[in-house]
């Protein structure tokens, strides 16, 4: 950096003598690629704000239900209905169960299936629409057609059938369901960003370096299709939460006394008459998390976007 | 011309001829059109390159021209393998390119290397400048970090660039700047034969000297030698020893480039020369406008692939011939090699149309 300050600053009148015309690019301070990344999503001011929304719900739903152990599902006659105050800021429900803690409950199981259906989501679409993308051909020609026929299913009975087969209730096998029925679109993606990329300039360069297939695809091809990944990656998140409510509320998800967004719903709704509001706190927070995961990738699609450049 | 004559010809030149680096013997390459369920049943084909055979001698730059479309570009893809071909062959120094596998190719691959038009698309935007052009090295098994870089410096500085940018992004580089790191990566396992795409064509004119001189002073220091894909050609002209035009997938004509300037023997290439600005306003010059466009290379005209826009042949009356025979490329004398059924006529009949060569 000192010696760029330095050519920073010619003598004067040395800007007549061509020689020593300073060179462009020694004024630019050096910045990688994550580094402009980041500027950009800072400018992207409801993705920061999602952002440290999200972060803030994921520490409030991971510490809240270990601190207090097994609060959020224990019931007790004399606190039904009761009213909020200190220790349940959210007043009780129909069973004398702590509304706060087990919504924080909640939040967690939703946000760990989000999370662990969008690896899967992420893993499958990743290998399947990269493998896909680069070899081409028959291969692609088969997988694609794999992707049309998983498409055709309507996805949510596919789940329901999953999770009617292997058993409900059981968390992992909602996410396994929910991963396996969602990897589609980022299959998809990767391997239209791979068709792409594989005629690309620098690609070919690579090849004709004598660069490895393996090297060419990690080094090259992967990182350039991080944005469509990434970005497939949290609009996955919004889709798995909403997904798990849903079966939840029919009753094929989570059942109590374990607590998640979608059967906190099913039961506020039976007691709608009695206690309206319960039906807001999981309904709110659903929101949260759907809206939060969305801006979250909308300006991850932005700030990665190679296109968009920062006018220096 | 009698056979005797070209035969001896032929005998004289072969003992005074230069070695010859990269042989293209009838070289195709068809973009097949595909279709169905599962996209296996061939529908036609796009013949983007359709049958070329010439020479490269070491040391030499030949230069390649030909409008948009005519395939220079993918012949010089398939030359260096980057695209399959469909047929013919490619001879490195001898060796088939085609059939190399594993080492055997990835030594062929350090001898050849590309020079790509577009500085922006060719070069990983997520690396640094010192990676992309060390990454030749790296491949090919130089992983000692302080001796690569101290080659990628050595080369930044050939190639005219600031050694202490080795650790930008190319989004931080002009064009040019960006042209000459894509040379440095192509000179950096020091091969003997660079394919030139088009290589200063997407640059603003008042670089576009620059790159070639460096280009010219790069080839005459380590020896390269150049296929040059242009279609400017007074750029072709400057720059080349040789020079091939190509139209719809052929090579139509191939000569020195003094010889071809000044004397085509192609109906084509008199067209090209003869659109070819005139700098002096005194200078009267007749252009030869071409009618229509050119045939799709799906489904390119029999025989002769000029003939449906011939200005020759309509001269001559219309022969059969252009259109039922293809004319195969043939020297015409002098290593001159033309495909045209009537290319002795050219010179004279472009003559009397006052559009011959681009000069006298």
């Amino acid at each position: 950096m000192e010696t760029n300050m330095q050519l920073q600053a010619p003598a004067p009148g040395v800007g007549t003598d061509r020689r020593a015309v300073v060179d462009e690019v020694d004024l630019i301070p050096v910045r990688t690629y994550w580094q402009l990344v980041r500027q950009r999503f800072m400018q992207h001011r409801l993705a920061v704000i999602a952002l440290v929304l999200l972060a803030v719900l994921v520490i409030l739903a991971w510490t809240i239900p270990t601190l207090t152990g097994e609060l959020y599902q224990k019931t007790s006659l004399d606190l039904i209905d009761q009213g909020p105050s200190l220790s349940a800021p959210l007043g009780y429900d129909h069973l004398g169960e702590n509304t706060f803690v087990r919504l924080m409950r909640a939040t967690q199981t939703s946000l760990t299936i989000g999370f662990a259906a969008v690896l899967i989501i992420v893993g499958i679409g990743v290998t399947l629409g990269s493998i896909a993308g680069y070899v081409g051909g028959l291969v692609d020609n088969l997988l694609m057609r794999l992707v049309d026929v998983v498409l055709s299913i309507p996805s949510f009975f596919f789940i329901v059938a999953l999770v009617a087969f292997w058993g409900g209730g059981n968390v992992w096998v909602i996410i396994f369901a929910i991963g396996l029925a969602g990897w589609t679109t980022a299959a998809r993606l990767v391997r239209a960003e791979f068709l792409r990329l594989r005629e690309v300039d620098f690609v070919q360069a690579a090849r004709a370096l004598g660069a490895s297939p393996r090297r060419i695809v990690l080094r090259h091809m992967l990182p350039m299709a991080l944005a469509p990944i990434l970005v497939a990656a949290t609009l996955g998140i919004a889709d798995s939460v909403v997904l798990e409510a849903a079966l939840s509320f029919l009753g094929f998800g989570i059942s109590p006394p374990e607590a998640s967004l979608g059967n906190m719903l099913n039961n506020a709704q039976r007691y709608f008459y009695r206690e309206p509001i319960l039906m807001f706190y999981p309904g709110i927070m659903l929101i949260l998390v759907v809206l939060c995961a969305s801006f979250l990738g909308d300006g991850l699609r932005d700030a990665l976007d190679p296109r968009q450049r920062i006018e220096r | 011309m009698s056979e005797a004559a070209t035969l001896a010809a032929e005998d004289v030149t072969a003992a005074a001829r230069p070695e010859t680096l990269v042989t293209v013997r009838d070289l195709s390459k068809h973009f097949e059109i595909r279709g169905g369920l599962f996209g296996v049943s061939r529908i036609g084909a796009v013949r983007a390159v359709d049958g070329v055979t010439f020479d490269i001698r070491r040391g030499e730059t030949l230069g390649l021209v030909g409008e948009s479309g005519c395939g220079k570009t993918t012949l010089g893809k398939v030359i260096l393998r980057l695209i399959p071909a469909t047929k013919g062959e490619v001879l490195f120094g001898g060796k088939g390119l085609f059939e190399a596998r594993g080492d055997d190719l990835k030594a062929i691959r350090r001898n050849m290397q590309i020079i790509f038009q577009d500085p922006y698309s060719s070069l990983n935007p997520r690396m640094t400048v010192g990676e992309i052009v060390g990454e030749g090295p790296l491949v090919h098994g130089l992983t000692n970090r302080r001796a690569r870089e101290e080659l990628v410096r050595e080369l930044l500085a050939r190639v005219g660039l600031n050694q202490s940018h080795i650790h930008r992004y190319p989004h931080e580089f002009s064009g040019g700047q960006r042209q000459r790191i894509g040379i440095a990566r192509a000179l950096a396992l020091n091969p003997e034969f660079v394919v030139c795409d088009e290589p200063v064509s997407a640059l603003d004119v008042s670089i576009q000297s620059q790159v070639l001189n460096l280009l010219d002073d790069l080839q005459e220091q380590l020896g390269l030698t150049y296929l040059f894909i242009a279609h400017n050609l007074a750029v072709v002209e400057h720059i080349s020893d040789r020079v091939g035009v190509m139209y719809l997938g052929r090579l139509v004509e191939l000569a020195d480039v003094e010889e071809l300037y000044e004397r085509p023997r192609h109906p084509y290439t008199v067209a090209l020369l003869s659109a070819v600005p005139e700098p002096d306003p005194r200078r009267r010059k007749r252009r030869l406008v071409l009618k229509g466009d050119v045939p799709s290379p799906a489904n390119p005209p029999s025989g002769c692939r000029f003939h449906t826009r011939c200005w020759l042949r309509e001269r001559l009356g219309n022969p059969e011939t252009c259109v039922t025979q293809d004319p195969a490329l043939a020297d015409t004398g002098g290593e001159h090699f033309a495909a045209c059924h009537f290319a002795g006529e050219v010179v004279a009949e472009a003559a009397e149309l006052g559009a011959a060569g681009a000069r006298e």
